[in-house]
This record gives structure tokens, C-alpha cells and sequence, in this order.
């Protein structure tokens, strides 16, 4: 899709950058019942084997594949789900950590998808963008919907107060579970597309780094919207590509105005600031997070902002 | 005692420990239909934690609790709220980013939806820019109760930014949206002025008037004894009387139970 439209650099960036909204999407479901998952690059990882096995080992095409991987996730995920129902904040977040690291330990020890070597010649899958934005259309009506109804105001009392929602009749435990498993099969799917992009996975590649990755976008871009994933996803995957574009434009400056102390330092500091390879870099982003944090401590869109931005409001300012 | 029938909730010989410290100890007690049933001690008499063994919320060391022929032990608090149980906390407790509307529509939510799948499907059926029919009918609903409780004007208001007397009232809306048959209220009039306590006296009569009964757990006297058609007195988790409010009043061991606290009865 878009083959002659964009090139291929262009092209993998945005790739990436729907497999992160897809994984911040999954999320961002358990969170919605107030459940923090570390979990999250885990289950991408066993949606990733999964749909892998089934394309490179059974022959399967990937348009089976990819809801295979997903399922194997959801279902695993719903089992851990009821040790996860007893537990609250760190303690959960130590959970999920833990189940991760089982998981890579597991994918580190299993011979058939290759060890410690990795799993090699996924099938390419040529329409891999297709289906990520596809699949993201799909997720956001689902969340859109989702918050305007009935299920979405109840996960949203468990998330504010789980006592008292237990008390108004909300079936904690069914929705808190319902919301752990749609999360682990999202991020299956989001694995499994990220495998086939990738053609090679190993047991690093969805390690703890990435489950905190996903956990920033969704607390950037607003964790109490079901728009603020995707923001979050959004902006943060491509922030260092931005940054990059930003060095490119500092090169287009004349020689002569920069070829002097103490111009040339300055020039040199911001180069390494905004370089993609430098590790400087990571600096202006955790600079750029720090700020957020402080400016927007509850994400770039809230639910105020979006009440703010609703049609409605313009509706009646109108009239 | 009037009939079986005519009994909502019956506590049997019911106990609660918390360590080597009894909250409650032994005690039994009959809620009557359509009453207004009164529960009041001294500070640390175990009211409380009697409403949060009845709810659900703490599970009970020995004893039964019987709600209207059915046995209530084990089962989780939301079960019970289908049931027909529903209660307000002491210290309040609502959805603080949820709007007034919102709040009452979670109280809906049981008694539209009775499977989690059930309302997963309705989240995919409903056509885009559209609501379900239900939520409308439950919106209907909230809109109705909040007007009953006098909140009609502050449907949009965060729960969070109304006044105490406010949540409150809230709070009770949300009890109500539950479609209860005994209500249980956790010190209603707890941090309200006088006007308002007033209010709320009519507000409890309405509801009793709909045919729900009460269980209210209170400090203020005047109100308690202005309504109540029977009142418990509970003092270190232990039923010390029983009776209608005149008899109260007269009770040594009430009086007791209250001796040096600056309490009218």
C-alpha cells in the first residue's frame, strides 16, 4: 500500500509508529479499570511467536496468523488476569514485570523458534502498513465507543474507586478481567504485526524497556481519553525523527556564520543535541518528558480538553 | 415481632473480630418492610463495620444474614446489590472525574447490563454518532433521581467539585439508581448544616414513601428520633436495646451507653 507514494525510510517509520499506538491501545484497555501493566511487551512478544509459528513452521498465511496471535495472547492474559485481580499498584506493576521476564526466559529456552539465536525468516509481510492502520481505525471506534457507554462510565468507576463500584453492582472482577485480556490480545496483535515487519525477533526485542516505552505514551498522551494513547504513540515515535529534521535544517546554515568562537561551539553542542545516532539525544527527550510531566502532569489530552474540543461545545457556543 | 413476611433483613447471632477486638459480638436484629430502621451507639459500636458485613464489604466470622428469605453469606458485595442492597459510605466515596449524570448512570449499569459480554456487544452494535437505547432510557433515568434529590441542576457538575451536602445527596442518588429494596445510609447528615439536615429528613421519608426500606446509621438525634420507626443501639459490637424511639429514650442502659457524651436523646 503507498508503495509509489512514499519511500521506504518513510514508510518503516510509520510502520513503527502504528505498531506503538496499537501496543500504548493495549494499554491502555487494563489501565481503563485502573490496572498499570508492565506486562504489556510480553504478550506482544507471545503474539509475536504465535503468528510466527503459524506462518514460518504451519504454512499459515498472515491475514490467519495475525488474529491467532492476538487470541493466544488475550487467553494468556486472561489467566493472568485473576492473580491480578487480588493486587494494586506496585504490587501489580511487579507482577506483570515478573510475567515478562518468565516469558523471555521462556523464549530464551525454546529451541523450536530458535533459542537464544532468535526466531529467523519470518515471512515478510508486504501490506504490514495496510493492516496497522486498519487495525487502528477499528481500535479507536472501538475506545470512542467504549467510553460512551455503559461498560466504559463502569470501568471508569472501578478506576476511581473499586470499593464503591463493587458496592453499585459493577461485576468488578468480569470487567477488571475483560479489560486485562482485550489488553494482553492487542498487544498480541501488535506484536505479531511488528514480527512480520521485522522478519527476526529474539528474546531482547520485547524486553522491559519496551513496556516502559508503551506506559509513556499512554501517560503523555493522556491516559483518561480514549484518543490520548494514539496522541502519546504519536508524538513520542516520532519526536526523535522530528529532532533529526530539526539537525538536518541546522546544517543548511552558512559555514560563515559558524566557523568562529564562540559560534562554533554552539553549533556543535546543538548538532550532538538533535543528532539521531547520539546518545545526546535521549537527553533532549527526557528533557522534553520532564517538562511535560511538570507543564501537563495528566497527559497532553485530558478529559476536560477533549470536552473542550467536543462538537457539542461549538454547538452550543453557535447558538 | 410481626410476621416472617414482613421481615427485609434478619442478622442472626452475627460476629466480626479484628484481632482479639470484637467490632461485633452476637448480634441479631430484624428489619421490618417499609421501616425506617434506625442504628445508633456511641463512637467504635461496631454500626459501621454491621453495614460493611451487611454490603458485603467485610466478610463475617460466624453468624447469618438473611435478605428477604435468602441467605447472604459469601456472596460479593455487587451480587447483593442485585439483589437489592444498596448503601451509601460514611466517608463519601464517589467517582471524583465523573459528572453527576455519569455517577447515577454507574449505578444503572447492574440492572441494564447483567453480563459484562452483554455490554461488550452493545459497544459494538450501536451505529456511530449514536447511543444505545438503553443508554438513553438510563439517562432518562439519572436525570429523574438527580431531579428527585434535588440535583437536577448540577447534572454536568463533577462529582468532585460539588458541595458536601451535594455528594451527599449524590451518593444517595447513585444507592438509588441501584434499584434497591433496602437501603443502607452510612451517616447521611455527617457534615450537613441544619437546613440541609432538614432537607434531608423529607429526602428519607420520600424514599421510604417509594416503598424502600431503611437502614440509617446516625448521630443526630433529633433526626434519628423524628423518624425512625424502630431503633437498634449497638455499644463495643453488642446489641444493648431494641425498641421504638419513645422506648429508646426511656432505656437505662441507652442512657448508659451515652452517659457523659453530649447527647440529647
Amino acid at each position: 500500500m503507498f508503495g509509489g507514494l512514499i519511500d521506504n525510510y518513510t514508510q518503516s517509520i510509520l510502520i513503527f509508529t502504528g505498531i506503538n499506538i496499537i501496543a500504548a491501545y493495549s494499554f491502555f484497555a487494563p489501565f481503563k479499570t485502573g490496572q498499570v501493566s508492565l506486562g504489556q511487551a510480553g504478550f506482544m512478544a507471545i503474539g509475536a511467536y504465535a503468528s510466527a509459528i503459524m506462518t514460518q513452521k504451519m504454512g499459515l498465511p498472515f491475514a490467519l496468523a495475525l488474529p491467532i496471535g492476538g487470541v493466544v495472547a488475550g487467553v494468556i492474559g486472561v489467566i493472568v488476569g485473576f492473580p491480578a485481580l487480588r493486587i494494586k499498584g506496585v504490587y501489580l506493576l511487579l507482577l506483570t514485570l515478573g510475567l515478562s521476564e518468565i516469558i523471555q526466559v521462556i523464549i530464551l529456552s525454546w529451541d523450536y523458534t530458535g533459542g537464544a539465536q532468535g526466531f529467523r525468516n519470518i515471512p515478510f509481510n508486504r501490506h504490514t502498513m495496510g493492516w496497522c492502520f486498519g487495525l487502528i481505525v477499528v481500535l479507536m471506534i472501538f475506545f470512542a465507543r467504549l467510553e460512551r457507554s455503559s461498560l466504559g462510565r463502569a470501568m471508569d468507576s472501578i478506576q476511581q474507586d473499586e470499593t464503591a463500584a463493587e458496592a453499585m453492582g459493577v461485576d468488578v472482577v468480569r470487567t477488571k478481567l475483560f479489560a486485562f485480556g482485550t489488553g494482553a490480545a492487542i498487544a498480541g496483535l501488535a506484536g505479531a504485526l511488528f514480527a512480520h515487519q521485522t522478519t527476526y525477533v529474539d528474546s531482547t526485542t520485547f524486553n522491559i524497556l519496551l513496556s516502559i516505552e508503551i506506559l509513556t505514551f499512554v501517560v503523555v498522551g493522556g491516559g483518561s481519553t480514549c484518543w490520548g494513547p494514539a496522541v502519546g504513540a504519536f508524538v513520542l515515535t516520532l519526536l526523535p525523527q522530528l529532532l533529526r529534521t530539526f539537525r538536518d535544517a541546522l546544517e543548511l546554515t552558512p559555514v560563515s556564520w559558524t566557523n568562529f568562537y564562540p559560534m562554533n561551539r554552539i553549533y556543535d553542542f546543538f548538532y550532538d543535541f538533535l543528532d539521531f545516532e547520539n546518545a545526546k539525544r535521549l537527553i533532549a527527550f527526557g528533557v522534553i518528558l520532564i517538562v511535560m510531566m511538570i507543564v501537563r502532569p495528566d497527559g497532553l489530552l485530558t478529559r476536560d480538553s477533549m470536552r473542550w474540543l467536543s462538537l457539542a461545545r461549538w454547538r452550543a457556543k453557535r447558538a | 415481632m410481626p410476621n416472617k413476611l414482613g421481615i427485609c433483613l434478619a442478622i442472626d447471632r452475627l460476629s466480626k473480630r479484628f484481632g482479639g477486638f470484637y467490632a461485633l459480638n452476637e448480634v441479631s436484629m430484624g428489619v421490618v418492610k417499609g421501616h425506617i430502621h434506625a442504628l445508633i451507639g456511641p463512637n467504635g459500636a461496631g454500626k459501621t463495620t454491621l453495614f460493611n458485613v451487611v454490603s458485603g464489604i467485610l466478610s463475617a466470622d460466624s453468624g447469618g444474614i438473611m435478605f428477604e428469605g435468602q441467605p447472604l453469606n459469601h456472596s460479593r458485595p455487587s451480587k447483593r446489590t442485585l439483589l437489592g442492597l444498596a448503601r451509601t459510605f460514611q466517608n463519601i466515596r464517589l467517582f471524583p472525574h465523573l459528572t453527576a449524570l455519569e455517577t447515577v448512570m454507574v449505578g444503572e449499569h447492574c440492572r441494564s447490563y447483567h453480563s459484562v459480554l452483554g455490554a461488550v456487544s452493545d459497544v459494538f452494535r450501536q451505529l456511530p454518532f449514536q447511543e444505545a437505547r438503553e443508554e438513553r432510557t438510563m439517562r432518562a433515568n439519572a436525570i429523574e433521581l438527580l431531579e428527585f434529590l434535588g440535583l437536577a441542576d448540577k447534572c454536568n457538575a463533577k462529582a468532585a467539585d460539588l458541595s458536601y451536602g451535594d455528594q451527599r445527596k449524590l451518593e444517595m442518588a447513585r444507592a438509588l439508581a441501584t434499584q434497591p429494596r433496602l437501603l443502607l445510609l452510612d451517616e447521611p447528615a455527617a457534615g450537613l448544616n441544619p437546613h440541609e439536615t432538614e432537607e434531608l429528613d423529607a429526602v428519607i421519608t420520600r424514599i421510604r414513601d417509594r416503598g424502600i426500606t431503611i437502614i440509617l446509621v446516625e448521630h443526630d438525634m433529633r433526626l434519628v428520633m423524628g423518624i425512625s420507626d424502630q431503633i437498634t443501639v449497638l455499644n463495643f459490637g453488642t446489641k444493648i436495646a431494641e425498641g421504638n424511639p419513645e422506648q429508646i429514650q426511656r432505656d437505662p442502659a441507652v442512657v448508659e451507653a451515652y452517659l457523659g457524651e453530649d447527647v440529647q436523646l
